[in-house]
């Protein structure tokens, strides 16, 4: 740790999980009617600890992120139901004006091009002092000095001499090292990384994981990583959210969803194991389309690519059945997944 | 930049020969003698019009009358015009009062027409943006004269709040709205412009960054939305500037402003070329210089933009 920072009031004073989104639905009404992006998604995190949050594209993983974080267009999104409490308080029913305090100081995100989420206009080094100034006051001269060691801290070599160099000036992987300095400044709970190595090569792709990692470690903030790379997951992750049609599918410690997954999604999943040369094609390899979020099937939503698939799967809609501890799955027949028949 | 800057220069000189000598071309080529119509109801006699062709030059070349003309803009030395006044001592009374109005114009475009495409941007499809629409779409589809009469009616005859035309000296609050009526273009354009621009970076990412950094509204719009959303804009503005120049020439014609544009006008109705030539000289000037500046600020704006 570079600092001790004072604890904002309230911290640590709640004795349940640091954050916990409950029964959370977000649609977004469109011409061609609402699109329920997101369908009763639960999931927490604790300090210190790793969610990784898996799914194929336009499961709803990014839709639940930001409105975590409060910056899901709206219109045409609009949160339809569900809690999401940060230390046990529901910051949906906060006035904007705390919300805006919790951004960036209790909950900050990393985004996934970070070229187009850094402003184009400001040198990185402002836009990473402008968190001091803003939330703390700091006056322009420290906001910089702490952007300096910020950079130096997520290891731009020669970050004294940067400070003033523009986003575009900069790789890839160090503007998202920019932007990962910019959501840690002010030392938050949580971190939001929303697929943060997707836009970048395989081996920057591992040194930014290992700063996020070692970054989490030494502040022991909470991690919410959205990715679609299996073979992250296994490596930082404490425990996995599978998303399916805008549902949490299966949750479970990521070894025991590794070792044995509860789920025919999850299990497809890791059968069509990630492979370096196919990268961002791996989750496509399950047969079938991905849910229309307009029309979404009944009962079960992945019944009609599923291989496990009874006839009440299209009526009834699997809730998400408690297996062990911490697991879930949400499949009217988890036990025939488990055993591995079929 | 330095470099670009003086190449840039340097490419201002051959353009600037081009034109001035096409300038001083097509006066010689207009049709009609200038001295002919010069000594009230009779034709001039003959001994008078060739004293004035041969005072200025007009029994020259072309080529030397242009060599005379080069040397002297260079050594300032404007001459007098076919009345035998100080060219300089008439321009040097106008330009003042058209820089003013133009001036006057480019603040006005600015202001309203960023402040209104900003408000209509932000709240897209709103009342203000409706009422944005509409009068942009009618200030658009006014030819310019109108626009210029119906307010010099209204407000001058009508309502009486303002003179209908201005005085010698053209004071400021005089030039109001005269300047508007220039203006009333491109500050509709300006509007649009604004709003299109700020409709399109509203959604972008680094936006929705700064409110993920929990910066206040205001600020993600005044700071980080503005400041991209204005380039666009302030190019636009500043590439207008030498064309607002020459669109002066209406509005000092109907609010009689004593500006180039009537010297200018005056000028051309009477052939007298010693002093067109000077003043669309200054006019091509103004535009290429602005144009210059215009490139550079646009660097300044964005950093993304690399001179080579
Ligand atoms: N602003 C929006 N307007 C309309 N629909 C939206 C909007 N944002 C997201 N959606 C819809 O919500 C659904 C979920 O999108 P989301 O971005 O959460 O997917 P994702 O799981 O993050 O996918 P990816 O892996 O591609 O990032 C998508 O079908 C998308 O079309
Ligand atoms: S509920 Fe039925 S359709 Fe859905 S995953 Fe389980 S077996 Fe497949
Ligand atoms: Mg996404």
């Amino acid at each position: 740790m570079v600092e001790v920072l004072s604890e904002p009031a309230g911290r640590g004073s709640y004795s349940g999980a640091l954050l916990e989104v409950e029964d959370l639905h977000v649609e977004f009404h469109t011409r061609q009617g609402v699109a329920k992006a997101v369908n009763g998604v639960t999931y927490s995190v604790n300090p210190g600890e790793t969610l990784a949050v898996l799914g194929e594209s336009g499961s709803g993983k990014s839709v639940t992120a930001q409105t975590i974080m409060g910056i899901l267009d709206m219109p045409p999104g609009r949160i339809a139901g569900g809690q999401i409490r940060f230390r046990g308080v529901d910051i949906l029913k906060l006035p904007e004006d705390q919300r805006r305090r919790i951004r960036g100081e209790g909950i900050a995100m990393v985004f996934q091009d970070a070229l187009s989420a850094l402003n184009p206009v400001f040198p990185v080094g402002w836009q990473i002092a402008e968190m001091f100034r803003i939330h703390r006051g700091s006056s322009r001269s420290d906001a910089k000095k702490k952007a300096v060691e910020l950079m130096d801290r997520v290891r731009i070599p020669g970050a004294r001499d940067r400070v003033n160099d523009f986003p575009h000036q900069f790789s890839g992987g160090m503007r998202q090292r920019i932007m990962i300095a910019m959501a840690i400044a002010l030392d938050p709970e949580i971190l939001i990384a929303d697929e943060p190595t997707t836009a970048l090569d395989v081996t920057v792709q591992a040194q930014i994981m290992g700063l996020l990692a070692e970054l989490q470690r030494d502040s022991n903030m909470g991690l919410i990583l959205i990715t679609h790379d299996l073979g992250v997951v296994a490596d930082v992750a404490d425990k996995i959210a599978v998303m399916y049609g805008g549902r949490i599918v299966e949750t479970a410690p990521v070894h025991d969803l590794y070792a044995n997954p509860a789920h025919p999604y999850s299990k497809g999943l890791l059968e069509s194991i990630p492979r370096v040369d196919l990268k961002g094609q791996e989750l496509y390899a399950i047969k079938g389309m991905p849910p229309n979020l307009l029309d979404m099937p009944s009962g079960c939503a992945f019944h009609p690519r599923c291989p496990y698939r009874r006839e009440d799967c299209a009526t009834a809609v699997p809730p998400l059945y408690p297996i062990s501890g911490s697991r879930g799955s949400a499949c009217h027949y988890w036990r025939e997944v488990v055993d591995g028949s079929r | 930049m330095g470099r670009y800057t003086i190449r840039r220069l340097l490419q201002l000189i051959p353009v600037l020969l081009g034109t001035t000598f096409l300038i001083n071309y097509m006066v010689w080529q207009l049709p009609g003698d200038p001295f002919a119509g010069r000594c009230g109801q009779r034709p001039c006699p003959d001994s008078y019009v060739s004293a004035m062709r041969s005072q200025f030059g007009l029994d020259q070349p072309i080529l030397v009358q242009y060599w005379q003309f080069l040397k002297n803009m260079l050594t300032g030395n404007l001459g007098v015009d076919f009345n035998q006044v100080p060219v300089a001592t008439q321009l040097g009374d106008a330009w003042p009062i058209t820089i003013r109005l133009a001036l006057l114009a480019v603040a006005i475009e600015a202001v309203i027409g960023i402040s209104a495409g900003v408000l209509s941007g932000l709240k897209r499809g709103g009342f203000i943006d409706n009422v944005v629409t509409i009068s942009t779409l009618f200030l658009l589809s006014l030819p310019v004269f109108v626009t210029g009469f119906l307010l010099q009616w209204l407000l001058g005859v009508q309502f009486q709040v303002i003179t209908p035309t201005v005085s010698d000296e053209a004071p400021i609050m005089e030039l109001i709205v005269p300047a508007f009526v220039l203006a009333s273009l491109n500050m509709a354009f300006t509007a649009r412009l604004t709003r299109t621009s700020i409709v399109e970076n509203r959604r972008s990412d680094y936006v929705r960054t700064a409110i993920a950094k929990g910066l206040t509204n205001r600020r993600v719009v005044g700071v980080h939305l503005l400041r991209n959303s204005l380039i666009p804009v302030l190019t636009f503005l500043g590439t207008e500037v030498g064309s607002l120049m020459s669109g002066a020439i209406i509005t000092e014609g109907i609010f009689n402003i004593h500006g180039i544009g009537g010297l200018l006008y005056r000028a051309i109705t009477g052939q007298d070329y010693t002093i067109v030539v000077p003043i669309a000289s200054l006019l091509v000037l103004v535009y290429l210089v602005s144009n210059l500046l215009v490139d550079l600020l646009y660097g300044v704006l964005d950093p993304r933009i690399r001179y080579e």
